[in-house]
């Protein structure tokens, strides 16, 4: 099956349990349970308003539980009183039998009311959801297959004995180990090798692509477990063979002494680092056997997918254990980075649940077990070539070998390592590219989603490379990137191109004209003594989506005017609240008075029903699918990808437009008294908003109260819920509404009238993005552009970034606030991972358990430029320009516009990554 | 087992018995389920746990609770993120942490506004000079770690509660 960001998931019924999932909402922070609101309370609407700004900003300055860390078991209406902890053992050796737990070496008032163990698990008879394949918990008498690895989870009635056993634990001694086996070996996640070779003229076909080939894999190891890249001469070569031999011969191009042609080949080394987000992973649970009812409460990125992994895990347990219905609530997130999207621990929480039944249990991690089991960035060792005509500064050919590092179980590896290698030429059209990728096993901490996603590792590489082949040509930096940038419509490495707009030159032409460019010899020469001064340039192009992307969103308006959204995307602190308000608003005159997030089975109205693997199926499988009218590829995408703005408000404003066109565009005609037969009776796309009157030129402005009101009386549409999915383009279906057969990027819709309740509305026709278009890598870019200037102490090698200036293109910007701060945020992440953050491999790295802050360093206020920094972003190109990802692609190229810096004042280039202050002293003797 | 009695956001709390070697992170999150103050790191190293603490003599100062044990608090009075508004007003400091967008997700957002609040008392009794803002406010800060914001609009929305009022904070 092909690597995919995302496993597909389903709504309703999992391994034969019924599955509900809603939000939970921000209680008051007080002592005793607390009533749950049912939506977010805007702030006009609630403290010492009106104040403008974030939606959810009233909860988190006035401390309300809000994240799943912060609710016990007397916060949840329903539930019995007291909280009962659970406590996760992992191992911090994976090359040792392992023996079992030394519980005789616990103080008396710290031993756990239940242990609960591999073989407990066996006994249940839980199925591990493929994503997570392997033992949840080490079976004694095996050597555990990474380090980290759960071996037992402890489950406490008493809060004071779970809390000495964690500290006992934390001191070690606690697991005996046998003999040594050493680590254990398992085949690699993913092997894939990416070619192309473009014809003769831009305009030519390509000679050999993906999209037409598809993804190729070579299908053979080496005995160390490394593929075979090179086309074997044996028959079951197949299309891999075809493709192989095209990326051997640009390799072969490469080697070629042609003078005529500037070739580098440089190897780069990046390091595993942790998502760092602040809030530990947590959860809390309670199974009730009279009833059969689990109810959980988690805070994940992904919560269609947790709340489906626990339904797989125990749909075959013993029939006296297995719970008829599991209620999954979901909270706030503290920070996730990737880092929660399809995260195992929600598992856990379901199982500790189980093995303390009628008591809810909570189980959250310390910060020294967040680092110990919390899912990692991959590392990656990367040896890349590239030819440039010394002539032009073209690029004539580029290839590299990626081999990651994925840690213990498989999580995003596949996925990871494709997205890096596809993204592995950033923004510039090369003729000829040969990619291979291979993910592989380690006894490491599982690797898995972090922001970034396996680009920000590949074009680190590649941008320091560009700038030593700028250097070596020589020609100025931001020219040889503006001579080799992908021009509107030029190919990707996959042979598409990008299907939004693409806008290297603009950002080249502003990181030109930057000071900090312009005046960066002047500043190197009027560098104070003993300080050397360089300034570096980068750029990065990333990807947003996974190219199987669903949006769930609801509008519904009341007689007053008063606008409610409703929608599955989750806050993590990208300000999806806010962007929904926003973007609803452009269509209805009015910023939400309630928005409520991460609600999944708010939707049941669609009916929604889904088969097979959205990156996978075939055409006629899904056109035989589409044939029912309810049957979409996909229902629910974890909120992940920097798909917020784009997917994440695309549901909620095809609602809304719903809702102005069949409920307030009929009433405000009756208000106008322009009957069906005028003309102007259809010229409602003219209509415009300006504040919350509605404007349509000669006639008078309305009030949206006005014509709320009307549409209610006229019995209107009112409320609109919809669903829609993304395969690198919307799909489009048509329904039948009155008067009119509405077509839209949607697959699903139903329409409240009046008071009433939401109908669904089956379509009449559907155009689902065709199957093939999974061999794309991606079709969304986003395209940001670093310059920052660093001074360097001679005699320490202490770095300080004395300016930087980022410009980014982002489409429709939906919450300037919410963009600038993710820029902030991207650059202080960048500047972390490239100067800052590392954890090494193995025993000594963060699976040993002894890992926290303090020791893993994250860059602070002190670290950072914080009143030189200047973020830019490019108005949209046209007033409809949609929103675009922008999340991820403003870290990227921070770190490689620092490490050209770095090597404008020292004359040495990095190749691995963190550039440490020691390592900068080193260099400079 | 001690026992202990404290001021918490103005509101007597205990006499009550708690183990020893209990932090006061968990104090607060456990024993009274206050978990506006937040945990985020065991090691005083993140400060999303740091509480106000007001000492008799009117000053005041921010103190992380996640190692120290609430035993040493017994005595004490402190403030919380929850206590900070009254009467279901903002402070001025909440609003424009608000206002400017300050946090993301959220989880520091206690300790940064503790901190920034005392930042506020102090220099109402000693107020600085302008050209000393910058420095001051990035200074109190620094100690805080937040992941999500890259911290600008923190130190921002800080600053413009003090340049709002300038007779009350600045020289």
């Amino acid at each position: 099956m092909r690597a995919s960001r995302r496993d597909f998931v389903k709504l309703g019924m999992a391994g034969g349990i019924a599955v509900t999932l809603s939000r939970l909402g921000p209680a008051q922070a007080a002592s005793g349970p607390q009533p749950f609101l049912g939506h977010e309370t805007l702030p006009q609407t609630g403290l010492g308003g009106p104040i403008s700004g974030r939606i959810d900003g009233v909860a988190k300055v006035t401390g309300a539980k809000l994240y799943a860390s912060d609710f016990r078991a007397s916060d949840m209406p329903g539930w019995p009183t007291r909280t009962s902890h659970a406590l996760l053992v992992r191992a911090h050796d994976a090359s040792h039998v392992y023996e079992g737990l030394d519980l005789a070496r616990l103080d008396p008032a710290a031993v756990p009311d239940v242990v609960v163990t591999a073989a407990d698990l066996a006994r249940l008879g839980v199925t591990v959801p493929a994503f997570y394949a392997g033992d949840l918990l080490c079976p004694v008498g095996e050597t555990p297959l990474y380090l980290g690895q759960p071996v037992a989870l402890l489950l406490f009635a008493q809060f004071d004995a779970y809390d000495r056993a964690r500290l006992a634990f934390r001191e070690g001694g606690m697991l005996r180990f046998g003999r040594e086996t050493g680590p254990l070996k398992r085949p690699n996640y993913a092997a894939y090798r990416f070619t192309r070779v473009a014809g003769a003229t831009p305009e030519a076909p390509d000679l050999y692509a993906p999209i037409r080939e598809g993804w190729i894999s070579p299908g053979f190891t080496e005995s160390s477990g490394r593929p075979i890249w090179a086309p074997l001469p044996v028959a079951e070569g197949g299309a891999y063979a075809e493709g192989a031999r095209h990326g051997e011969a640009i390799r072969a191009e490469l080697k070629a002494a042609d003078p005529a042609v500037l070739t580098l080949e440089r190897a780069f080394t990046t390091q595993s680092v942790d998502p760092m987000f602040l809030e530990p992973e947590a959860g809390l649970a309670w199974y009730e056997p009279s009833s059969k009812v689990l109810d959980i409460v988690l805070g994940v990125q992904s919560p269609f997918e947790a709340a489906e992994s626990v339904a797989t895990l125990l749909g075959s347990a013993q029939a006296d254990r297995r719970p008829a219905r599991i209620d999954a609530k979901f909270a706030y997130v503290g920070g996730g980075f990737g880092g929660r999207d399809h995260t195992p621990f929600p598992l856990y929480v379901a199982l500790a649940a189980l093995f303390l039944p009628s008591r809810p249990v909570r189980l959250a991690h310390d910060r020294f077990q967040q680092f110990q089991g919390g899912v990692k960035r991959h590392a990656f060792a990367m040896r890349s070539q590239i030819g440039v005509d010394r002539a032009s500064g073209l690029i004539r050919a580029f290839a590299a070998d990626h081999v990651l590092d994925g840690g213990g179980l498989a999580n995003y590896s596949a996925s990871v390592a494709t997205v890096g290698a596809t993204g592995a030429i950033g923004l510039y059209d090369v003729p000829k590219v040969d990619v291979t990728t291979v993910a592989e096993h380690s006894r490491g901490v599982t690797a898995g989603s972090m922001r970034g996603y396996g680009t920000l590792q590949t074009m680190t590489a590649l941008e320091t490379l560009i700038d030593e082949v700028a250097v070596a040509l020589p020609l100025d930096p931001i020219e040889l990137r503006r001579r080799n940038a992908l021009p509107p419509g030029g190919r990707t490495m996959t042979g598409n191109p990008f299907s939004v707009s693409v806008r290297a030159p603009e950002i080249l032409d502003k990181l030109e004209a930057h000071s900090i460019w312009r005046d960066r010899a002047l500043h190197q020469r009027q560098a104070r003594p003993g300080v050397l001064v360089g300034t570096g340039v980068a750029c990065a192009a990333k990807d947003y989506g996974t190219g199987a992307d669903c949006s769930l969103g609801a509008v519904s308006i009341d007689p007053e005017g008063r606008i409610a959204i409703h929608s599955d995307a989750v806050e993590m602190g990208n300000g999806i609240g806010t962007a929904l308000a926003n973007r609803v608003a452009a269509h209805l005159g009015r910023r939400a008075d309630a928005v409520t997030v991460a609600q999944v089975d708010a939707f049941d109205a669609l009916g929604l029903r889904s088969s097979g693997d959205p990156y996978a199926i075939s055409q006629a499988e899904q056109d035989a699918a589409a044939r029912d009218p309810r049957w979409v590829p996909a229902i629910s995408s974890p909120t992940s990808a920097s798909i917020g703005a784009q997917v994440g408000t695309h549901a909620a404003a095809e609602a809304a437009r719903v809702v102005f066109r069949f409920g307030l565009w009929p009433a405000a005609l009756a208000l106008w008294a322009i009957d069906s037969g005028d003309p102007r009776a259809r010229q409602w796309r003219d209509a415009y908003w300006q504040g919350d009157r509605l404007i349509l030129s000669g006639l008078p402005p309305l009030p949206l109260k006005a014509i709320a009101a009307e549409a209610h009386q006229q019995g209107g549409v009112t409320g609109a819920m919809t669903h829609a999915f993304s395969r690198w383009a919307w799909a489009e279906a048509t329904f039948g509404l009155p008067g009119e057969d509405w077509t839209a990027d949607i697959d699903a819709l139903a329409v409240r009238r009046g008071a009433g309740g939401f109908i669904r509305i089956d379509r009449r026709a559907v155009a689902f993005p065709p199957t093939e278009y999974n061999r794309i890598g991606t079709a969304f870019t986003s395209m940001c552009g670093t310059v920052v200037r660093v001074e360097i102490d001679r005699a320490s090698g202490a770095l300080t970034i004395a300016k930087a200036y980022s410009v980014l293109e982002c489409g429709a910007v939906l919450v300037p606030q919410v963009v600038l701060g993710q820029a902030q945020g991207g650059f202080a992440m960048g500047v972390g991972y490239a100067l800052l953050e590392t954890l090494p491999p193995f025993e000594d790295g963060p699976g040993n358990g002894q890992w926290n802050l303090g020791r893993y360093l994250v860059a602070r206020g002190s670290d950072l430029p914080l009143h030189d920094l200047e973020i830019e972003v490019l108005p949209p190109l046209s007033p409809r320009e949609p929103p675009k990802g922008m999340a991820e692609v403003v870290m990227i190229p921070v770190v490689p516009a620092l490490l050209n810096a770095i090597h404008a004042a020292t004359g040495h280039r990095f190749q691995s990554l963190p550039v440490t202050q020691a390592m900068i002293k080193g260099v400079l003797g | 087992m001690t026992t202990i009695s404290l001021t918490i956001n103005g509101r007597p709390q205990g006499p009550v018995a708690i183990r020893d070697d209990l932090t006061m992170n968990d104090f607060l999150r456990e024993v009274l389920g206050m978990t506006g103050t937040k945990f985020g790191c065991g090691a005083a190293q993140c400060l999303s746990c740091a509480v106000i603490i007001d000492e008799a003599d009117g000053t005041s100062a921010t103190m992380p609770t996640c190692i120290a044990p609430a035993v040493s608090f017994d005595g004490k009075a402190i403030r919380t993120v929850e206590g900070h508004a009254r009467d279901g007003r903002l402070t001025p400091l909440q609003a424009r942490f608000i206002e400017h967008f300050a946090f993301q997700c959220g989880y520091c957002t206690p300790g940064f506004l503790n901190e920034g609040q005392v930042l506020l008392e102090r220099l109402e009794k000693a107020p600085i000079a302008r050209a000393d803002l910058e420095r001051v406010v990035a200074e109190a800060l620094d100690g805080h770690l937040c992941r999500c914001s890259g911290y600008v609009k923190y130190h921002e929305a800080v600053r413009a509660v003090i340049l709002a009022d300038p007779a009350r904070y600045l020289a």
